[in-house]
């Protein structure tokens, strides 16, 4: 029984992942690696301290009192090495600011439950209620199941957010705890999948289709979730794959599938990570092109009905 | 999908309007360019020690301080002498003032009809004489002037960072159900029977002199309606158009009848109700600040469907409406030519409740609510009158649907949220603590409703003073760290004079000695009790000034108590007889506990010295210790029960050394409430730095809100806080309304600012309506929804002249962006951006 979890951050009114207004608890650790990935320091499955510039007020306390001597003043602002730093979050405390941070913190099932209970009342009225979401859940999925199973027995709904790449008794335990799955679907070449997220689809297909059974027909929901990202996943030839896939393998079975538009709102936690983003400086996806998009989808052979594009557009002239 | 976010955040315009609404509307906003306005005009009996300005009413506008005596001055130089009857000056001073009113409205101001005008009744901002006596003016001067009078004691409670507070009009929801179903025939009548009931030593005695007053007064609206017919029937006359002729006979006929008479269609109650309520402002010379009207939708609702049955076509009725609507604007004329945008500045809140619960648990919506509703749509972005939703668990759908439509198509929710069974909770709390269970019970609660913004009162028998005392509780967190003194000195903001420092507030001891929190929490609670006393010792000042020297017995004819005592209302006269006091800076004072008690006790990462000696720099040379305060000690706003159950114990210790308080001139209980205008604005420049981090200088917290950007875990964790620091739910059921409990019967002032993407389609809507019903589960008692993203502020402050009419809300009060001061601007786009990740 793990009896710990780490917890990358915990977001109420929650509107975007699953149905009505829930809390969403983000937890640590992916097994892809995904070039466009909007939550990077979601990643690394261990917590990690992280430099915010703009909330330093420079008086460097926090600089002695590191045992390991992980921090330094480089002229441009505070770096942590990674490799020095034990995590052992001295210099956290130490800094009035708040701008050394620990990202990834620890927390008890009884805990984590217990918190995500506080929005009840909203997740009554909406039909709202918990999501599992990462990171991939399933690094953690001992935590994870034992959290969704708590909350399930508060009487609270709850939702696993995966990407799919995991052992499929860890899939398994986790969609067993859950009422209702979303799964990411990103790219149907299985080149092109290890390319731009490290690892190839066959597994991430494998445990679809376990997911599928696993859920029943008519029984609990399962949502796919695709990002539109400019020149990946969001050309025609792979959504009209991916289509093709659902369509042959889950007729019937999918109750929603969730465009998401590409956003450019992370890029300040590469440059905060001290990382570089592939996708730097891209614009949004205009409106026009997210519609035909979804409008490939919708043609692809699967129930036009399911298909909805969340996110923003790129603001265009008219807009202004 | 259909419509995009950016067109969301796009700004509200009017639509559907008829030619006639449309001329109305586009007239009321060419301001000062009108031929016609309401600004006011001067009255005076012509003796030299005539006052027209009564000052009082502006103590709790500490910006007008500077310039109390030259209004004085200047508005007896315009004022242009009334012709006095002979006996006038024998006359007892309710009955020279009621004539003196009536005498104005009916023989001295003009009557004028717009072009298509539905309703009759234009001008009513005047200034008309005090009528005193020299004797009378001597004496109330000597309680006013001098270093000992009353605005000396206001200008220094202000300059020290206590607050306001004075004895205000307005801010009352008058008996408009007796006045419509009765007629002035009705309330006359009665005023008289209880005159002829009296013994001529009563007669001769106060008692008479008020009884006779109001008999004069109830005369009043008959006079000014007489003309008004006379006038409709001359414009008839000269109309070349028919359809316009026979509605200004149909005019002339309502008002041969109301408000005299009962009123028996919607458009003579519509007439009726104008009339009645515009005279009011007039009564008090006070244009429109908190004269609500109650719930409109269930006071009309009787006149709209007889009417409808009887052939009114829905449309027409709508159309009285949105004249009704144009007129209430017309209060903002008063100082038309005063600073920018023509004299509108914020909402006056002649406000007006909808919907909410009925007998039984019922839902009261019905279809005026809803005509309400479109009419308000129709016209908005207007500000005037201002409405107040109420809502509850089991609020019904389409109501809710038409909020969140509203909400969605305009910059943010253009009227307020009520919450019935936290405001309902509070009432009854008040009737328990002030022992008036007889006046509010299970049986009649539901029937409360707001005034001025959101501050709740019951309808027709109750003043509650809900903006008479504005008092700072974070100056008992200064006085209890510098031991009853100011901690920096106190500064007048004309002369830049430096107060010398005294010692005040209680001796509660060299905080620097102080063992544990307990130490500091006790000497806390006595500079509460301190201050409150203090501010109860200040109302009295100008509540006995009133009481003596400025009677309305016209208003007094329209609040149950009044008549059946002889007692003028300013007196103390309605049945339900309150004041409040309107705790402001609460986040700040509770964060402030929060801090001193995390940085110096639990962490122990300064001394008391140390907090004190940055305190009084103003935390310059003092960063870290600033941002620790800052960033790291607890808040009150996020769902953190530690920090939630500091701001309850706040809440309950201010809140019960208010509950022990009367005046003693009138005899009004103090309740406790949350509203807090705009002080924390400008009290943020007065008040010394504190110890939650903020520099002096820098805003306040807003009424019950969190302090800016302390919120950091969202809308949901936000309302939860606020639902707690109010007593939040009982355990055992046994709360003040069912399991509610409600430390606040005045109620309190939540502000949420969403994103435009909660509005974007069907399902998002979907969600900010539960939302709205979560809020009634564990949420304050009012709210107001924003919903502007920061790049439309942000065009607006960069160019104003494009965006006049851009509407946000502001603590109760709604304000044109383009109006407010650049800091409040940056406040607000602040605001938006409080997410981290």
């Amino acid at each position: 029984m793990v009896t710990e979890g780490t917890v990358l951050n915990i977001q109420r009114m929650s509107t975007e992942d699953g149905p009505g207004i829930r809390t969403t608890v983000f937890f640590k650790g992916c097994t892809l690696a995904c070039t466009w990935c909007h939550n990077p320091e979601s990643i690394d499955a261990r917590p990690r301290v992280v430099w915010n510039g703009e909330r330093c007020i420079g008086c460097h306390d926090a600089l002695a009192v590191c045992p390991t001597g992980a921090l330094a003043d480089t002229g441009d602002g505070i770096r942590v090495d990674p490799d020095r730093c034990e995590r052992c979050g001295t210099c956290v405390e130490e800094c009035p600011s708040g701008a050394l941070e620990v990202l990834g913190r620890a927390w008890t099932v009884h805990a984590l439950a217990a918190e995500v209970a506080k929005d009840r009342a909203w997740f009554e009225r909406s039909g709202g209620g918990v999501t599992a979401s990462g990171g991939e859940p399933a690094v953690q999925a001992p935590f994870v199941a034992a959290f969704l199973r708590a909350c399930r027995d508060q009487g609270l709904h709850t939702v696993l957010d995966t990407c799919g790449e995991a052992a499929s008794d860890r899939v398994r335990d986790l969609v067993e705890a859950a009422d209702m799955v979303l799964y990411d679907l990103k790219i149907a070449d299985d080149m092109q999948h290890r390319l731009h997220t490290g690892r190839g689809n066959a597994v991430v297909l494998d445990n679809l289709r376990a997911v599928r059974d696993l859920l029943g027909p008519g029984g609990r929901e399962l949502w796919l979730r695709t990002p539109l990202i400019p020149d990946v996943t969001a050309t025609a030839d792979n959504l009209r794959a991916l289509g093709g896939f659902v369509a042959r393998e889950l007729p019937d079975r999918v109750a929603r599938w969730e465009l998401c538009a590409f956003n450019n709102l992370c890029e300040h936690k590469y440059t905060r990570l001290g990382q570089d983003w592939s996708f730097a400086g891209r614009p949004l996806l205009t409106r026009d092109q997210l519609d035909r998009l979804a409008e490939v989808v919708r043609l692809s052979g699967v129930d036009p009905d399911i298909v909805h594009v969340t996110g923003a557009a790129r603001l265009e002239e008219e807009d202004r | 999908m259909t419509r995009r976010d950016t067109q969301r955040s796009a700004i509200k315009q009017p639509h559907g309007m008829s030619d006639r609404i449309q001329w109305l509307r586009d007239h009321f906003f060419q301001g000062v360019e009108r031929a016609w306005n309401n600004e006011f005009t001067c009255w005076t009996t012509g003796t030299p020690w005539d006052v027209v300005y009564d000052e009082i009413t502006y103590y709790i506008v500490p910006e007008t301080y500077a310039f109390l005596q030259p209004f004085r001055s200047s508005t007896l130089q315009a004022a242009r002498p009334v012709p006095l009857p002979a006996r006038f000056w024998h006359w007892t001073l309710p009955e020279r003032r009621a004539w003196m009113i009536r005498e104005v409205m009916v023989e001295h101001v003009p009557q004028e009809v717009l072009p298509g005008d539905l309703v009759a009744g234009a001008r009513f901002n005047i200034l008309a004489s005090r009528c005193w006596t020299k004797p009378e003016a001597r004496a109330r001067d000597r309680r006013i002037l001098g270093r000992k009078g009353a605005r000396a004691a206001v200008k220094a409670f202000h300059e020290h960072g206590y607050g306001n507070a004075g004895a205000t009009s307005g801010h009352l929801i008058p008996d408009h159900a007796r006045a419509l179903k009765l007629g002035w025939r009705g309330i006359h009548d009665d005023v008289e029977a209880r005159y002829a009931e009296l013994s001529s030593r009563e007669r001769s005695g106060p008692r008479g002199g008020q009884l006779r007053a109001m008999m004069t007064a109830a005369t009043m609206a008959r006079e000014l309606a007489a003309r008004y017919a006379e006038l409709c029937d001359e414009l008839a006359a000269a109309e070349a158009d028919e359809a316009r002729r026979d509605e200004l006979r149909q005019m002339a006929r309502n008002l041969r009848r109301v408000p005299w008479e009962p009123a028996e269609t919607f458009w003579e109650a519509v007439q009726a109700l104008w009339i009645n309520h515009m005279l009011i402002m007039a009564d008090e010379n006070y244009p429109g600040p908190g004269v609500s009207f109650g719930r409109l939708d269930q006071l009309l609702t009787p006149f709209w469907t007889l009417s409808l049955h009887n052939g009114m076509e829905r449309e027409f009725g709508k159309e009285i409406l949105r004249c009704f609507w144009i007129h209430a604007n017309h209060a903002y004329d008063a100082m038309i030519r005063v600073g920018g945008n023509q004299g509108i500045t914020a909402g006056f809140g002649q406000l007006l409740s909808l919907s909410g619960l009925g007998p039984d648990g019922r839902d009261m919506t019905n279809d005026l609510t809803m005509a309400i509703l479109e009419v308000i749509d129709e016209l908005s972005p207007i500000l005037e009158p201002k409405p107040n939703v109420r809502l509850h668990r089991d609020s019904p759908d389409e109501l809710l649907d038409r909020v969140v439509d509203m909400i969605g198509s305009s910059q943010g929710a253009p009227f307020l949220l009520n919450f019935d069974e936290r405001s309902m909770a509070g009432m009854l709390r008040q009737a328990h603590e002030a022992g008036v269970g007889d006046r509010i019970h299970a049986g009649n609660v539901h029937d409360y409703a707001s005034v001025g913004c959101l501050e709740n009162t019951m309808v027709g028998n109750d003043r509650s003073g809900t903006v008479d005392c504005n008092l700072n509780l974070l100056k008992a967190v200064e006085l209890a760290l510098a031991g009853g003194r100011d901690l920096v000195p106190a500064v007048d903001p004309v002369t830049g004079k430096v107060a010398r420092i005294t010692q005040d507030g209680p001796a509660t001891g060299d905080a620097t000695q102080f063992r544990t929190w307990d130490h500091f929490w006790a000497a806390y609670a006595e500079q509460t009790r301190y201050i409150v006393e203090r501010c109860v010792d200040l109302y009295e000042l100008s509540e006995s000034v009133r009481a003596e020297f400025s009677p309305t017995p016209y208003l007094s004819c329209l609040v149950r108590g009044c008549a059946e005592q002889g007692l003028d209302i300013t007196g103390g006269g309605a049945e339900l007889n309150f004041v409040t006091i309107e705790g402001v800076t609460f986040a700040t004072t509770v964060d402030s506990l929060l801090a001193i008690k995390h940085l110096v006790f639990d962490e122990r990462r300064c001394t008391m010295a140390e907090l004190l000696a940055a305190l009084r720099d103003n935390w310059e040379g003092h960063e870290a210790l600033q941002a620790r305060a800052l960033h790291k000690a607890p808040k009150f706003g996020r769902d953190d029960d530690k920090a939630d159950a500091m701001a309850e114990a706040v809440m309950r210790s201010w809140t019960t050394e208010t509950w022990r308080y009367r005046t003693r001139s009138t005899g009004r209980r103090f309740r406790p409430g949350m509203l807090s205008w705009n002080y924390w604005v400008g009290d943020g420049y007065v008040m010394a730095a504190s110890a939650d981090g903020r520099p002096q200088g820098q805003f306040l917290s807003n009424a019950i809100c969190p302090s800016n950007g302390a919120d950091t875990r969202g809308p949901t964790a936000n309302t939860n806080s606020v639902g707690k620091a109010l007593g939040g739910r009982s355990d055992d059921g046994a709360g003040d309304w069912q399991d509610y409990v409600n430390l606040l019967p005045n109620g309190a002032s939540h502000t949420i600012t969403f994103n435009p993407s909660l509005l974007r389609d069907a399902e998002h809507r979907d969600k900010l309506k539960a939302f709205l019903r979560g809020y009634a589960a564990n949420g304050g008692t009012a709210l107001q929804v924003n919903v502007v993203d920061s790049e439309l502020l942000r065009e607006a402050q960069r160019h104003p002249a494009d965006h006049r009419h851009l509407l946000v809300r502001v603590t109760g009060y709604n304000a044109y962006f383009a109006s407010i001061g650049r800091e409040l601007q940056d406040e607000l786009i602040a605001r938006e951006c409080h997410e981290r990740w």
